[in-house]
């Protein structure tokens, strides 16, 4: 593994190492991203294994343009209209793949996402190597967002180290969003990662498996860890009978580094989860008669001490939850039943 | 030797004295006495607050032979996993009376209780050869385990998402039967025809994950109900057949992969403990299982022993006085997320 320097010869050692079917850690306008050529088998076997993820979950690629995009997927009207409006810029467009990609690049439904981002760099990497390159982030699944090169470093493995052939470093990077991901295959676009750019003006994502809305409680988690141990932080979870509020709550324990199993805490009412520093209090109202209950259950101390909570059910306690709008950040979470037996629309808002 | 139990996990406030496997006496706030004590059903907050009603729970469970711990030999106390306010008023109780009359206390873990549960008054108990097999499936837990010997157990498969009971609970109310609704469910499903709707089988063909699953199956239960309204007692018991017979067969559909992927010899005893074990079609079936494998699957004796109760911890402790195995009564303390095999 290599360290260098942004500047000049960056893009000639990137484009060099792309050859030979290695990883670069490279900087882009929102995250450090990691790449490897994306028409390359055994440079995406690689990357999985880096990122320690199970085979099958696709990758976004970066692509210099519209009409290098146009090489790799059909743009469909909606698609086409992103692209005129966002793009170069964090957003990732899904549109319907043409297998020019290695195996495990596109979704197992054969759709692919497309990334142009807004940092030079990158563009001219792409564009010296003349094909596209992976555009996933460089941390390992579950691990810290990265915005600074240590980021990386101080949470992978020793293994997954040699892995990684080339690093670019630009320093630390401005704490933006990941990009917004679009699937424009289906009638109406929905959104699968809420980034900067909004379709809509609410938080609103489409999960189709459980997987992904553990990945989604990871992201929110993600945009709200800063606070931890300054302020209490609290997920209210709002959803019928088996839309998902425990696998949130899993997804966002997993986010933690809390390598417990996490189950339903209807019978007991609240579980409690740690690892290190982090704890996570896990309530379920369900079984609550009157609100005032769960101060019984010594949640005002939990805010006290500025602890991580998740309350399934929440809804049938929210006078409460509310009252401590001062000292928590509450995010609000909503989970619906999508339209086919594995969808589910969650959206969510903050107090804070 | 004569063992004062408490457990206060969960819900019930509980108290018994047990001598060795035998159950002496077996006090669990919910029953029907209890209740005209106090005239009616208290405020769910204050039944959760145990502080009200434990000392009248142990001085029931003592009655006059064991007044003021005459006679008694050791404390055993839940001290996890629980709830963890909960648990306190329990360990706390026990600490006081332990010092107060300077006898021991002996540490117990909750589902240690529900596997050791069949063994009470249990003429056979000597002959149980190990290692054995234990099943915990009750309203907090479905756990498969091996055991290895009393006092070590190894985990063979556990619920991921929500227990059996739970999952039996859940399904009731979805169809208005009320909370907790399982043994509603129970009766429900026995006037049912359990092929008249078809639920997918948690993680069929996928036993190999070695774990219990009830999350899925729930939510097909809810698009099932939802879909049915209007809902009829007819309906109703089919649909409660149908729920119980897909929860059941998932249950012993792992257990018998793992029986017969992870045993080149099969152990001679199942021990089967908690609330759901007192359902008599999850019993028919656990036994024609033992049948198909050779295996003798012991059940609690009495209703009041599946459900939460402190006889079981007073015979897990048993063992544990055997042994002197005693805790340290000032370090005693609530651990409310313990695991059976810590």
């Amino acid at each position: 593994m290599q360290v260098i320097k942004l500047k000049g010869k960056a893009v000639g050692a990137a484009v060099e190492i792309l050859k030979k079917g290695g990883l670069i850690v490279y900087p882009t306008e929102t995250l450090y991203g990691i790449g490897a050529d994306a028409t390359n088998s055994q440079a995406i076997k690689k990357l999985t294994e880096y990122k320690n993820r199970p085979f099958g979950k696709p990758y976004s690629i970066a692509v210099t343009d519209r009409k290098m995009a146009e090489d790799y997927v059909e743009l469909n009207e909606t698609a086409s209209n992103l692209y005129k409006e966002f793009l170069p810029g964090p957003l990732t467009v899904i549109s319907k793949g043409k297998h020019k990609v290695s195996t495990g690049v596109e979704s197992e439904d054969g759709t692919l996402g497309i990334r142009i981002p807004d940092y030079k760099l990158v563009i001219e990497i792409v564009k010296k190597f003349g094909k596209p390159i992976t555009s996933t982030s460089a941390n390992a699944s579950y691990k810290k967002r990265p915005y600074k090169i240590s980021d990386i470093l101080e949470n992978i493995s020793a293994k997954q180290k040699k892995l990684v052939d080339l690093i670019i470093d630009a320093g630390t990077l401005p704490h933006n969003e990941p990009s917004t991901v679009i699937d424009t295959t289906l009638d109406n676009p929905v959104t699968l990662r809420q980034g900067k750019i909004k379709l809509t003006d609410k938080n609103e994502v489409l999960t189709r498996s459980e997987e992904n809305t553990e990945n989604l409680a990871k992201e929110i988690w993600q945009k709200y860890e800063m606070h931890i141990g300054k302020r209490a932080i609290i997920f209210a979870l709002q959803g019928k009978m088996g839309t998902g509020k425990t696998i949130f709550t899993k997804g966002l324990a997993r986010a933690m580094g809390i390598s417990e199993l996490v189950t339903s805490p209807t019978f007991a009412l609240e579980n409690e989860y740690e690892t290190g520093k982090k704890k996570l209090f896990h309530f379920d109202a369900w079984r609550l008669d009157k609100s005032t209950e769960l101060r019984a259950l010594g949640f005002e101390n939990l805010i006290k001490n500025r602890s991580v909570v998740s309350i399934e059910w929440a809804e049938r306690v929210a006078d409460i939850i509310r009252e401590f709008d001062d000292e928590a950040i509450i995010i609000w979470i909503k989970l619906e039943f999508g339209k086919k037996e594995n969808e589910r629309k969650i959206s969510w808002g903050v107090t804070q | 030797m004569k063992i004062l139990a408490i457990d206060t996990s969960c819900d019930e406030t509980a108290a018994a004295v047990t001598e060795g496997t035998n159950i002496t006496s077996n006090v669990i706030w919910s029953q029907a006495s209890a209740h005209a004590k106090f005239g009616g059903v208290m405020p769910s907050l204050a039944q959760r607050m145990h502080e009200e009603r434990i000392d009248w729970v142990i001085d029931r469970a003592l009655g006059k032979d064991y007044k003021n711990l005459n006679g008694i030999d050791a404390i055993a106390v839940t001290v996890g996993p629980g709830l963890s306010i909960a648990l306190g008023v329990g360990i706390d109780r026990a600490k006081k009376q332990a010092i107060k009359h300077n006898i021991k206390i002996i540490a117990i873990n909750h589902l240690e209780g529900h596997v050791l549960s069949p063994l009470a008054n249990n003429k056979k108990v000597s002959d149980i050869v190990f290692p054995a097999l234990g099943l915990v499936i009750s309203g907090g837990n479905t756990l498969f385990i091996k055991i290895k010997k009393i006092g070590s157990y190894q985990i063979l498969a556990q619920t991921t998402d929500d227990a059996l009971g739970e999952a039996l609970d859940k399904g009731a109310r979805m169809m208005g039967l009320g909370y907790p609704g399982g043994a509603v469910l129970e009766r429900m499903a026995r006037l049912g025809n359990s092929k008249k709707y078809k639920l997918p089988i948690p993680i069929v063909g996928q036993e190999a994950r070695r774990m219990f699953t009830y999350s899925g199956l729930k939510t097909a239960m809810y698009r099932l109900v939802e879909s049915e309204k209007p809902l009829t007692k007819r309906k109703i018991y089919d649909l409660a057949a149908c729920f119980q017979d897909v929860a059941f067969s998932h249950l012993t559909r792992t257990i018998k992969y793992i029986l017969r992927n992870d045993f080149a010899v099969k152990p001679g005893t199942l021990l089967v403990g908690g609330g759901v074990a007192a359902n008599v079609e999850v019993r028919k079936r656990l036994r024609k299982l033992g049948k198909e494998f050779g295996i003798k699957v012991l059940f609690p004796y009495s209703k009041k022993i599946t459900g939460d109760n402190a006889a079981m911890i007073g015979v897990a402790a048993s063992f544990k006085y055997e042994c002197q195995e005693f805790a340290k009564t000032e370090s005693v303390d609530r651990k409310p997320n313990a695991k059976i095999t810590d």
